[in-house]
């Protein structure tokens, strides 16, 4: 193979590698830059690392970092569900193919539409109060979105009702392709339901549940903006109790007119969440390696 | 060849054809068009509003449609990107020439920034003073914004269950214990007393636009408390959250204020389901139709001892001319245009709201309450909202969970000040260049009217 040639391949990505550059990469860049300057309209001077000094000396940022971290709590619930609906679905109960579609309707309904209405729900004086009144529960009829101490559960109860349908199509999906007939012969040998789903399913699902697994991680991360701003009134409250690390930074670049402060934060969600992709990947793959 | 000779388009003929054409279009692109032979001048407007004073938009087409001095562009921008958009073009050296401003540091931070033209001198000093732009427009001794439309900030009260409770609804309380004993009477009778909601936070924001001033003597004791010169740790100055935290205690406000919002929470009042809250004059003229004028208003009732306590409480929302103005007379013209008798009338009739000018004919406002709050918010001596001072990173970070956190129980009112002064010292660690800046704004603040 000639020089030329070993090049062509490379020359024909380039043109999209130069907008994915472009349109990726000179933001990332400027937001590194950013971060270690005390920027005021759209620029500022340089002054080094002060930034993060001050972002990770400020008690907020710990405790939005802490309500991401809470979050993840979600996952397993989020998993599980999705695993007992989907299994239910792939037995095809009577109606399955309805209840496929429905439970996949809070994954395509946008996430502003749903929290409006979940806070409606939530309210002190809403219907699930009511209801629960109702039942002579007025033990439970908590102040859910207007209390600290539960705002934030919350905020988790509807994203794990919406995270969920996605897990529950990934899964079925990867159900609907398994080898029907190692399950029948469980089957007669004398599996019982819980058996063959441990032995048999579980096992060839591996690979899917991660993959659910890093998205969802990633999510709670990095993707939970839009639940958080509509719950808590748009502003992580009451008090402080819903921040999140997005919620913080854009806070801090356009409630609070420091761009600087918004980059230092944004590098550092960024190199964390980096960071655990890295790992979660090397995980698997190292799982994958010790399977073969 | 017999002479006749074949007319073909030679490489010599194409180019002299184009550099002819060229130069024409060029020499033509150079020309003004006819159009604007007639009307030389073209000015952008950036603003916002309609957002919340619908008809807001019909004002400013019908306005613009019927300037002759200028060709008038307008944008109406969106809520988030009302400050950063303006800055960005700014800096950018493309802002428009008249730009729409929240005020005091809303607006001020672009004035620092260099992104703002004074007025004075550029506008006349009568038309500037009948507008109303406030005491938060002025730095340095010029001021930078004209006063569009204005929103009377005050306490309202629902006048049926004044009288179901057995209290006089001609006449609110008017100082904190009238205030306790009223409540202590609505809730005997069953009636939810005061409250709203402050689940997005603007009700704890109003609140200390009402109550914090109490305690102020100036404006600019404000700022002192932001720059480190006065302390929120004195009681004097978290005396307002210790009252909230009074009501809280004792049961005064609505059980459903933490999970509801600002508005939802004045409707409560309009419906009759609570009897005091706090609103905002653009919302009295629809709720005192919707209850046959059973909306009552008064300032909030007076426990401080600083020179504001009781004053009514006046926002107003303005226009200011950009430094990037090529044209700023003709910047100014147009501003002082929107200000004309025959302007402000049409602002009535488009928004069924009130222009900020001392001279607009009230005759033709129908509703008595409208009018009573008009004579008594926007024409007698006013002050401006203190919350308009506030640093976002104090704002975002003690003026609004303070409050939410009182309500719901979860916090003193001497805790409150204590991460009101945190919170304050950590806005001076994130933003020292700023903090001189407020140094100096707080001298103008505190100057004589």
């Amino acid at each position: 193979m000639n020089p030329s040639s070993r090049l062509t391949p490379y020359l024909y990505v380039l043109p999209l590698v130069m907008l994915l550059a472009f349109v990726f990469g000179y933001p990332l860049v400027r937001i590194f830059e950013f971060s270690f300057k005390m920027v005021r309209g759209i620029d500022g001077p340089w002054i080094g690392l002060r930034n993060y000094e001050l972002v990770l000396s400020q008690s907020l940022f710990w405790e939005s970092v802490l309500h991401n971290l809470q979050l993840l709590l979600a996952i397993p619930a989020m998993v599980v569900i999705s695993l007992l609906v989907s299994i239910l679905l792939y037995e095809r109960i009577a109606g399955w193919k309805i209840y496929r579609v429905i439970v996949f309707v809070p994954f395509v309904l946008a996430v502003p539409i749903i929290a409006v209405v979940m806070k409606r729900m939530f309210q002190f004086s809403g219907p699930v109060n009511e209801v629960l009144r109702w039942l002579s529960l007025d033990f439970l009829a908590l102040d859910w979105i207007g209390s600290s101490d539960v705002a934030l559960w919350t905020v988790m109860i509807l994203i794990i009702w919406r995270e969920s349908a996605l897990g529950i199509i990934l899964f079925l999906a990867r159900l609907l392709g398994l080898d029907e007939s190692m399950i029948e012969a469980a089957k007669l040998e004398g599996a019982s339901w819980w058996q063959r789903v441990w032995y048999v399913i579980l096992p060839q699902m591996r690979g899917v549940i991660e993959f659910f697994v890093v998205v969802s991680v990633i999510t709670m991360l990095a993707a939970v903006f839009a639940y958080i701003y509509v719950m808590g009134g748009g502003r992580g409250g009451p008090g402080t109790s819903t921040v999140v690390v997005e919620l913080y930074i854009f806070n801090a670049l356009i409630r609070t007119s420091l761009p600087g402060i918004a980059s230092a934060a944004s590098v550092l969600l960024f190199v964390v969440s980096i960071g655990l992709i890295f790992l979660l990947f090397r995980v698997r793959r190292r799982a994958n390696e010790q399977e073969a | 060849m017999n002479g006749s000779r074949k007319h073909t388009l030679s490489r010599r003929d194409l180019l002299m054809t184009s550099a002819v054409l060229g130069a024409g279009a060029a020499f033509g692109g150079l020309m003004p068009p006819t159009s604007a032979l007639a009307q030389a001048k073209t000015l952008d407007m950036w603003w916002w509003g309609e957002q919340e004073l619908p008809g807001l938009q019909a004002y400013v087409d019908s306005s613009i449609a019927a300037y002759e001095d200028a060709t008038v562009k307008s944008m109406l921008q969106d809520t988030a990107v009302v400050i950063s958009q303006f800055q960005t073009a700014a800096a950018a050296g493309n802002a428009p020439d008249v730009q729409y401003l929240w005020n005091g540091i809303y607006h001020m931070e672009s004035v620092w920034l260099g992104y703002l033209r004074g007025l004075k001198g550029l506008v006349k000093d009568d038309v500037i003073a009948a507008s109303n732009p406030t005491m938060l427009s002025r730095f340095g001794g010029d001021i930078y914004r004209l006063g569009w439309y204005p929103l009377p900030m005050f306490w309202c009260y629902n006048k049926k269950l004044f009288e179901q409770a057995g209290l006089d609804p001609d006449s609110p309380p008017a100082t904190w214990e009238a205030l306790l004993a009223a409540c202590e009477k609505l809730k005997s009778a069953g009636i939810e007393p005061l409250g709203g909601g402050i689940q997005d936070g603007y009700w704890s924001e109003w609140y200390i636009s009402h109550a914090l001033t109490q305690n102020l003597d100036t404006l600019g004791e404000a700022v002192e408390l932001f720059i480190g010169d006065k302390n929120f740790r004195d009681p004097k100055y978290h005396d307002h959250w210790k009252r909230l935290e009074e009501l809280k205690a004792r049961g005064f406000l609505n059980k459903d204020m933490s999970s509801l919002e600002l508005y939802p929470g004045i409707d409560l009042v309009v419906a009759g389901k609570l009897a005091i809250g706090q609103t905002i004059g653009t919302r009295l003229p629809a709720d005192s139709k919707a209850t046959g004028g059973q909306i009552g208003y008064m300032v909030m009732p007076v426990f401080g001892k600083g020179k504001l306590a009781g004053a009514p409480i006046v926002d107003v929302q303005g226009l200011g001319i950009s430094s990037n103005a090529e044209d700023p007379q003709a910047a100014a013209a147009f501003l002082e245009y929107l200000q004309s008798p025959e302007r402000l009338k049409a602002f009535w009739e488009a928004t069924a709201w009130l222009p900020s000018n001392t001279t607009f004919d009230s005759s033709v406002i129908q509703d008595a309450s409208v009018r009573g709050m008009w004579e008594n918010w926007g024409l007698k001596p006013n002050i401006s909202n203190v919350t308009n001072l506030m640093p976002g990173q104090f704002y975002e970070r003690a003026a609004i969970p303070t409050g939410q956190q009182i309500v719901q129980g979860s916090m003193t009112g001497e805790q409150a000040g204590e991460l009101a002064a945190q919170v304050a010292k950590e806005w001076r660690d994130f933003n020292p260049d700023m903090v001189e800046n407020y140094r100096k704004w707080a001298v103008d603040l505190s100057a004589p009217t």
